[in-house]
């Protein structure tokens, strides 16, 4: 095991509903501020999605040379500014050494929605020949992956996964398998942009899907008002990077990706999810070497809807056995939403900031738990965080858990 | 009226279409720079080609999308334009 190249994060950049940049979304983590709101976007007034996390402080002109806000859509515009916020964190010079040591993985579950929207009008209201040639690419899964790649000059292992939200955790997988395979560094994660009136049209078919109005009452997982999930736009991008290369730099091992495993437990009720989260988590556990006992806490999928829930406290208790009642569970996406694939990744970097600050960060506007878990409501609480796992699951049926060791960095304030 | 296209019209051009911000001088001033070198790929070619022709109601023809340099594609263009 000692030879084997181990993948450690060294870099995080967020566009999240509420925070662009780690400092900020930590921030707003870390306090359990609440910014899901009534959506606000042109052409969803009517539409029975009422809630979600918008992420509204924004600007693509700035964020992204004119030519991307032209040629790619709004979540590849997320993308490549998480990728910039990421890599300024890490502080890693790309410029030197060989273009094929560094790589770029991304999940996808929601593409181009805004884009293709424009375009289909154009196709419908003018003609065949109003349609861009762009579309081609922007309202693709696998644009935010390729426009990194190019922009940054990154020719290693890149790649897209499109299974569902679980994917976000996927990713990481991927991303580390290249870093093994000898990339020296990965950028990776996800970003969405579900929000569009003709993304929003696809996800009413989810019952999962919350109806409430109320922003403060429209998705509390895990309590008897549980009403499903509101969705949200934005996603994080981390430096992966192989760690004797970062070491060998001085970089900041901020965490250690030690584990992951993936399952797929289909459509067929939530109840199903319970073995296919627990399997996935003891796997990602037995592959990071590390005993149950050690989990110091849990980021949920949490995904608001009785039945979901009731499987993933279960699950946490078949993992965990008599412990999973006194582990602090947390689930700050209530705070903001959960942005498909780029919910997961939003947790990974929570969990990252969590372990370097001895923190668990909330879960936003929940307060009585219906079920047997230590949920950490309220207020952060302060706690020793050597071991994280992070759970996620697709609407899909995909399940996965990742664990994430704490890496010897500088400690947070 | 004056029809014929101008490098400032291809430079509005492509900066609606692609995005991409040229000088127009300076691709007067560069027979041979390729629309590589001024940032615009070959989807953005395509793009220009369309919005050109919808606004002229007319198509430029066979070859518009396949010139390499803002100089080849005016000429080409203007030739179709005038015919």
């Amino acid at each position: 095991m000692s030879s084997e190249r181990r993948a450690v994060v060294t870099g995080i950049g967020v566009v999240a509903p509420n925070g662009i940049g780690a400092d900020a979304f930590w921030k707003a983590t870390r306090e359990g501020v609440c910014v899901l709101d009534r959506v606000s976007r042109e052409g969803c007034e009517e539409l029975p999605l009422r809630v979600a996390g918008e992420v509204r402080g924004f600007d693509p002109q700035e964020a992204v040379e004119s030519r991307f806000t032209v040629q790619t859509d709004r979540f590849t515009h997320f993308a490549m500014a998480a990728a910039d916020l990421a890599l300024a964190d890490a502080r890693l010079e790309t410029g030197g050494g060989s273009p094929f040591d560094v790589g770029v993985v991304t999940a996808a579950g929601s593409g181009g929605g805004e884009f293709g929207q424009r375009e289909l009008q154009q196709l419908w209201g003018k003609g065949p020949r109003f349609v861009g040639p762009y579309q081609s690419i922007a309202w693709f899964y696998a644009a935010s992956t390729g426009q990194i790649s190019i922009r940054g000059g990154f020719k290693g292992p890149c790649g897209v996964l499109t299974n569902d939200e679980a994917g976000g955790l996927d990713a990481l997988a991927h991303a580390r398998r290249g870093i093994r395979r000898g990339a020296r560094a990965v950028v990776v994660g996800s970003a969405e942009a579900p929000l569009a009136p003709y993304s929003a049209v696809c996800q009413l078919g989810y019952e999962e899907l919350s109806r409430s109005g109320d922003p403060a009452r429209a998705y509390l997982p895990f309590t008897g008002d549980a009403c499903g999930f509101a969705p949200a736009e934005g996603g994080a991008m981390l430096v992966l990077e192989e760690e004797g290369a970062a070491r060998g730099r001085g970089a900041a091992v901020r965490a250690v990706v030690a584990g992951h495993a993936a399952t797929f437990t289909g459509t067929d009720g939530w109840q199903r999810s319970r073995e296919g989260l627990a399997h996935a988590a003891r796997a990602a556990l037995a592959e990071a070497g590390c005993a149950p006992e050690e989990v110091d806490v849990v980021f949920a999928d949490a995904l608001g809807v009785p039945e979901a829930d009731r499987a993933e406290a279960l699950a946490l208790a078949d993992v965990l056995g008599p412990r999973a009642s006194r582990v602090p569970v947390t689930a700050p996406k209530t705070g903001t939403g959960r942005a498909y694939c780029g919910g997961p990744v939003l947790d990974t970097a929570a969990a990252v900031l969590a372990m370097e600050s001895g923190v668990v960060p909330p879960t936003p506007n929940v307060v009585d738990v219906a079920h047997d878990l230590d949920l950490v409501t309220r207020t952060a609480r302060p706690a020793e965080l050597r071991t994280a796992l992070v759970l996620a699951r697709g609407l899909m049926g995909c399940n996965a858990a990742l664990v994430l060791r704490r890496g010897s960095g500088t400690d947070r304030p | 009226m004056n029809d014929s296209l101008t490098f400032g019209d291809l430079a509005t051009l492509m900066k609606s279409c692609a995005g991409v911000s040229v000088d127009p001088a300076e691709m007067e001033s560069r027979p041979a720079a390729t629309f590589e070198e001024f940032g615009l790929d070959s989807l953005g070619l395509l793009g220009v080609v369309a919005a050109l022709e919808n606004r002229r109601g007319a198509p430029i023809g066979p070859g518009a999308e396949s010139c390499r340099t803002p100089h080849e594609f005016l000429a080409l263009a203007n030739d179709r334009l005038a015919a």
